[in-house]
């Protein structure tokens, strides 16, 4: 890196992933190297599943801890519709680097009925690689779990990133152990390793899509169940179905509205204070 | 799979409870909990006290008994010295347990018999027409307090915890999951266990305080609440005014029966030993 120039990183992932540990790591690495560093994140969607992003950049003197869209030197991303969503940011000719597992996120999945289709994009690897040159793909979870931990996946990642970022092995490897717990340490080494060691022919085969939408076979739809007799018309259930899949007669009962949208939450199942409800 | 009303007994449906009553839903929640250790109907043993929850032991098909005012802790306690191997649930609510059996509870818990108490608190007496019970929130209209509670309420997880309970958990119907762990997670304990579920009644308390329907009143429930991991990480003012739900306290201490067993070593019926 030439003098005056600042290294712009985007760590963006879903919550739970370890995004804020890894770019926590990296800014140590930078840190240790002498380098000015300003990171800026975004978290606390992670109950929910949703998306972490962390803005790391470093040089001689860093002012502005954000990246700019199109200024991004290198996207780590830890999920594949992440990736997508933020490849704006990429400067042209920088380089991605994205996990294979998908995350699909709970906007997508509202139907969540067994073999149910998901609204996740598909064909993100070939368009991402039409769209940017250095693209570099793997599966760090399967990589994290053949070394026995799928926590370990961020730090796999953070092996591929080190091979764009110039720092030595021992750098990051010290920076990793002070991030860990001791009896982490072990894993975190052979993970880091693992994604240092790996290569990335320019024209990568298509490696199989994660198994996360298989077509929906066949939708079976919820069956609810309510004994009329039983019910005192509380309105309980009609209030809390997030899908509106029931409602109150004339007779002030609760019956079912439309249960084709009934997502098998059991919500009226288990608020009925008249245990009128079955959802089958 | 789980089918409730395997558990019920279906000549007793439509139970008496009013319209939104939460005690039905504590009663759903029991059940799966049941349901979930894999206990036999025989293995269970619920006994209840007087008032609107203690008529849960009526619709269910377990071995049940229906006892005196106040005093269901105290029968519960006899049938568990006798059969050991039953599991006692003891249902009551907030006036059997802290007001009329107020004795009871605190002796129960301080004994550490393996029994679980399951507190069902509406604050107010619902059965006899409204009146004001010891965990009425102090303000709160009720028939005996027509311009507002002037008594401060108990925190019968508080009372039941410095009684020596060594389990106490507190649960609100509007998160019935939490409540069905929260009972598995009590019968499982060695000792008293102690949950207190916060129900609500929109017959009387609602109508009287006017605080809505009775889906209102469940999401009052969770915005007067604070899970208790969740809180600790709070700042004081955030927690302010709110109860906390969740397993409260729990450590272990000497099991009554098992002292009971140790101090009359070989004095005692043969099936008492293990």
């Amino acid at each position: 890196m030439e003098n005056g120039q600042v290294q712009n990183v985007l760590i963006v992932g879903v919550g739970g992933q370890g995004v804020l540990t890894a770019s926590d790591i990296l800014a140590t690495v930078c840190l240790a190297s002498g380098y000015d560093v300003k990171k800026s994140e975004v978290h606390g969607m992670a109950k929910r599943g949703g998306v972490v992003y962390t803005h790391v950049r470093y040089g001689r003197k860093v002012l502005s801890p954000l990246i700019e869209p199109g200024e991004g030197d290198v996207l780590l991303a830890f999920e594949p519709a992440e990736a997508l969503r933020w490849s704006k940011y990429l400067k042209p000719g920088g380089t991605l680097i994205t996990n294979l597992r998908q995350r699909v996120p709970p906007a997508s999945c509202l139907d969540r009925r067994p073999q149910a289709a998901v609204r996740y994009p598909q064909e993100i690897q070939r368009s991402l690689r039409q769209q940017l040159g250095d693209v570099r793909v793997l599966d760090a979870e399967s990589l994290a779990m053949e070394l026995g931990n799928p926590r370990v996946s961020n730090t796999v990642l953070l092996g591929v990133l080190s091979n764009v970022c110039e720092f030595s092995t021992e750098d990051w490897t010290s920076a990793i152990e002070r991030s860990v717990k001791p009896q982490a340490r072990e894993i975190n080494r052979r993970a880091f390793l693992a994604g240092r060691n790996m290569q990335f022919p320019a024209a990568e085969e298509e490696p199989a899509a994660a198994p996360a939408q298989e077509a929906a076979a066949s939708l079976a739809i919820a069956d609810i169940e309510i004994r009329e007799t039983w019910c005192k018309g509380c309105e309980i259930c009609v209030v809390v179905c997030p899908q509106n899949c029931l409602k109150m007669n004339d007779a002030k009962k609760a019956v079912v509205a439309d249960a084709s949208s009934c997502i098998r939450c059991m919500l009226c199942e288990w608020l009925c204070p008249d245990l009128a409800v079955n959802v089958h | 799979m789980f089918d409730f009303k395997e558990y019920l007994r279906l000549d007793m449906f439509p139970h008496m409870l009013c319209p939104g009553c939460g005690h039905g839903i504590v009663l759903g929640a029991m059940l799966r909990a049941i349901h979930s250790l894999g206990l036999s109907k025989d293995e269970v043993m619920v006994v209840s006290g007087i008032g609107c929850s203690s008529r849960l032991s009526g619709y269910v098909d377990f071995n049940t008994l229906h006892t005196t005012h106040g005093r269901p802790l105290a029968f519960a306690t006899g049938i568990k010295l006798a059969r050991p191997e039953l599991k006692v649930i003891v249902i009551t609510g907030d006036g059997d347990a802290l007001s009329i059996g107020g004795n009871h509870l605190i002796h129960a818990a301080r004994r550490n018999l393996a029994m679980t108490c399951l507190l069902l608190n509406n604050e107010i007496y619902g059965m006899t027409g409204g009146q004001s019970a010891p965990t009425t929130t102090p303000g709160k209209i009720s028939t005996t307090s027509p311009k507002g509670q002037t008594e401060r309420a108990f925190d019968s997880c508080r009372l039941a915890e410095a009684a020596g309970a060594t389990f106490v958990a507190r649960g609100i119907t509007y998160e019935p999951a939490a409540v069905e762990r929260l009972i598995a997670a009590a019968l499982q304990h060695n000792g008293f266990s102690f949950v207190e579920i916060l129900s609500d009644c929109p017959e009387f308390f609602g109508r009287f305080n006017r605080v809505g329907s009775p889906s209102d009143m469940l999401f009052t429930q969770k915005q007067n609440t604070l899970d208790a991991k969740a809180a600790a990480a709070l700042p004081p003012e955030r927690r302010k005014g709110k109860l906390l739900t969740g397993i409260l306290h729990q450590d272990s201490a000497p099991e009554y029966l098992a002292t009971l067993d140790q101090n009359f070593a070989g004095a005692v019926r043969p099936d008492m030993r293990e």
